[in-house]
């Protein structure tokens, strides 16, 4: 997808319907640096995890699906 | 002057507004004009409108109704009022994939899947609202989106299910008649289920992705949430097919023909007894039972079925994590991923972007062995059946990990992990309603083979035709005051 150059993007915004107001939208969440432990300590747990799993050595990733 | 339409018609399926647009009992401008004032004024109380496109359907639709004056009928989605999840592109209007970040992003084109539905002459009325990226690596919230938490019509304290959040409370509230909405994994089913509607998630590659918002390569879907089986095979139809712009299309069409399906006598199915007695909330089991019973009574051949035995919940937030953090990359190295609503979100995108290419990959070599694991299991049945969500929609009140499920994890897996299973094999899912638990809709789920929507969807329409779960409608009412 190709984006429109900034002249475009104020045409267009300027001639959108406007997003309906009175929905319940709310400021951006602030993220503790617990929180960012936390996601990184959850992966490194999944890394132990899939560390552990025994497959063959042919086995090749899923990239492709068949019928 | 406000249009209004018989309350019926806005729950009325889609050959149902065909007929009678075509018979000129109903005009294309009146039509579309009632269900576009509906979505603005209803809508909104549910958090589930993007952009309303009133305007530019009402030009539609007018163009329509010369077509049909003059008998130029183009099958059963002419004239028919759609919405679209806010992460498919729509020519020089918003597209904001439910995220700050992106709220003033427009595209150029349309998303493939609208322009396919534009050849057929459905009319889009509406973008509808969606979980911020369509939850990226993790979430927490039902408010983790732009647009507030999708509350649901059975019960706005209740959460409407997402990513596709939007799609499921328009469809619901009958706002549009049908909607397209996306699954990474489970998006396109819990909505579905929690609203009380019909959903279909197709094979992937089945349906262009040009023009959707990617969250995962090898793991999104479009596909149509709507009333009825019936009505989400009309819609498949014109949305499938081979698209060169999309590196995962699988090249095929699709054509809704249940006529042409086997005598579901021959057709087995799978399903875990452990996935009523043990997982489901006590409160659902009579009605997951009730529709096992009626799957019994059509003649079809029931059997006892496992998973292959992974850990799935770890194999797909690993590939969903990598996958998702290389394609926001700019906006989680630029910081604006802080932006975003949810506080999990912004934390596993922020860790995401660490996750060594071992893991993913090891990831995706244990995928390939799912993907042989379900070529076995089904082999040995046609389609599995399970409920697609095994408790009804939370409450919006708090965040999903404070109202964890108290009771003890069964010992017997079940099907429990049929969504992150399915998803990561690439089947074809479809949902349908089954009855209520505490006042709020609960569904089951069928999953077959690749490529294998009609038989789904033919097993899908005889379900619907010996219940009316699919006809319920939610206490959704235009006046004002009863929100």
């Amino acid at each position: 997808m190709a984006f429109l150059t900034r002249r475009q993007l104020a045409l267009a915004l300027a001639a959108a319907p406007c997003a309906l107001p009175a929905q319940q939208a709310t400021a951006p969440a602030a993220v503790a640096s617990k929180d960012l432990t936390a996601a990184g300590e959850e992966y490194r747990k999944h890394s132990v995890k899939l560390a552990a799993i025994e497959i063959p050595m042919a086995t090749e990733p899923a990239f492709r699906f068949k019928a | 002057m406000a249009a209004s339409l018989p309350e019926d018609l806005y729950f009325g399926g889609i050959k149902e507004l065909n007929r009678k647009l075509q018979s000129r009992e109903i005009s294309a401008v009146e039509l579309v004009r009632a269900f576009s004032e509906r979505l603005e004024t209803i809508g909104p109380r549910y958090n589930a409108v993007a952009l309303s496109l009133a305007k530019p359907a009402a030009k539609e639709a007018k163009d329509i109704d010369g077509d049909l004056k003059r008998q130029r009928f183009r099958g059963p989605l002419q004239g028919i009022p759609y919405g679209a999840k806010d992460l498919l592109a729509v020519a020089k209007q918003p597209t904001t994939w439910g995220a700050r970040p992106y709220a003033q992003q427009v595209f150029d084109e349309d998303a493939t899947v609208i322009a396919k539905l534009q050849k057929p002459d459905a009319v889009l009325i509406g973008k509808l609202a969606m979980i911020e990226l369509a939850g990226g690596p993790d979430y927490n919230s039902a408010a983790a989106s732009y647009t507030g938490p999708g509350l649901n019509p059975w019960d706005p304290t209740r959460w409407s299910g997402g990513s596709s959040s939007g799609s499921g409370i328009a469809v619901a509230a009958g706002l549009v008649t049908f909607a397209l909405g996306s699954e990474t994994s489970g998006s396109i089913l819990c909505p579905a289920a929690f609203c009380g509607v019909t959903g279909l998630r197709p094979t992937y590659g089945l349906v262009s992705r040009h023009g959707a918002m990617a969250l995962s390569w090898t793991l999104d879907k479009i596909g149509p949430i709507a009333r009825s089986a019936e009505d989400c095979g009309l819609v498949l139809q014109a949305i499938a097919g081979g698209d060169d712009q999309d590196p995962g299309s699988a090249g095929k069409s699709f054509y809704y023909a249940p006529e042409f399906t086997r005598d579901l006598k021959m057709v087995k199915v799978g399903l875990a007894t452990e996935d009523i007695d043990d997982w489901a909330e006590p409160a659902a089991r009579p009605a997951f039972q009730a529709a096992y019973d009626v799957i019994r009574s059509m003649g079809l051949d029931i059997t006892e079925a496992k998973l292959p035995h992974f850990d799935y919940d770890l194999l797909i937030d690993t590939i969903i994590s990598a996958e998702a953090a290389s394609i926001f990359e700019p906006l989680i190295v630029s910081g604006k991923v802080d932006e975003l609503q949810d506080a999990k979100q912004i934390a596993a995108f922020k860790a995401a972007i660490d996750i060594p290419a071992r893991d993913y990959l090891k990831a995706m070599r244990v995928r390939s062995l799912i993907q042989s694991g379900f070529r076995d299991l089904l082999a040995e049945v046609d389609v599995l059946l399970a409920p697609a969500f095994y408790d009804i929609a939370p409450k919006i009140n708090l965040p999903f990990d404070q109202q964890q499920d108290k009771r003890p994890t069964p010992k017997k897996p079940g099907l429990s992990a049929l969504i992150p299973a399915a998803n990561m094999a690439g089947l074809p899912a479809l949902c349908l309603p089954c009855g209520f638990a505490n006042g709020m809709p609960v569904a089951i789920q069928l999953v077959g083979r690749p490529f294998t929507e009609n038989l789904l969807l033919t097993i899908g329409r005889e379900f619907q035709a010996r219940t009316d779960w699919h006809k319920r409608r939610p206490p959704v009412s235009a006046s004002p005051a009863a929100a």
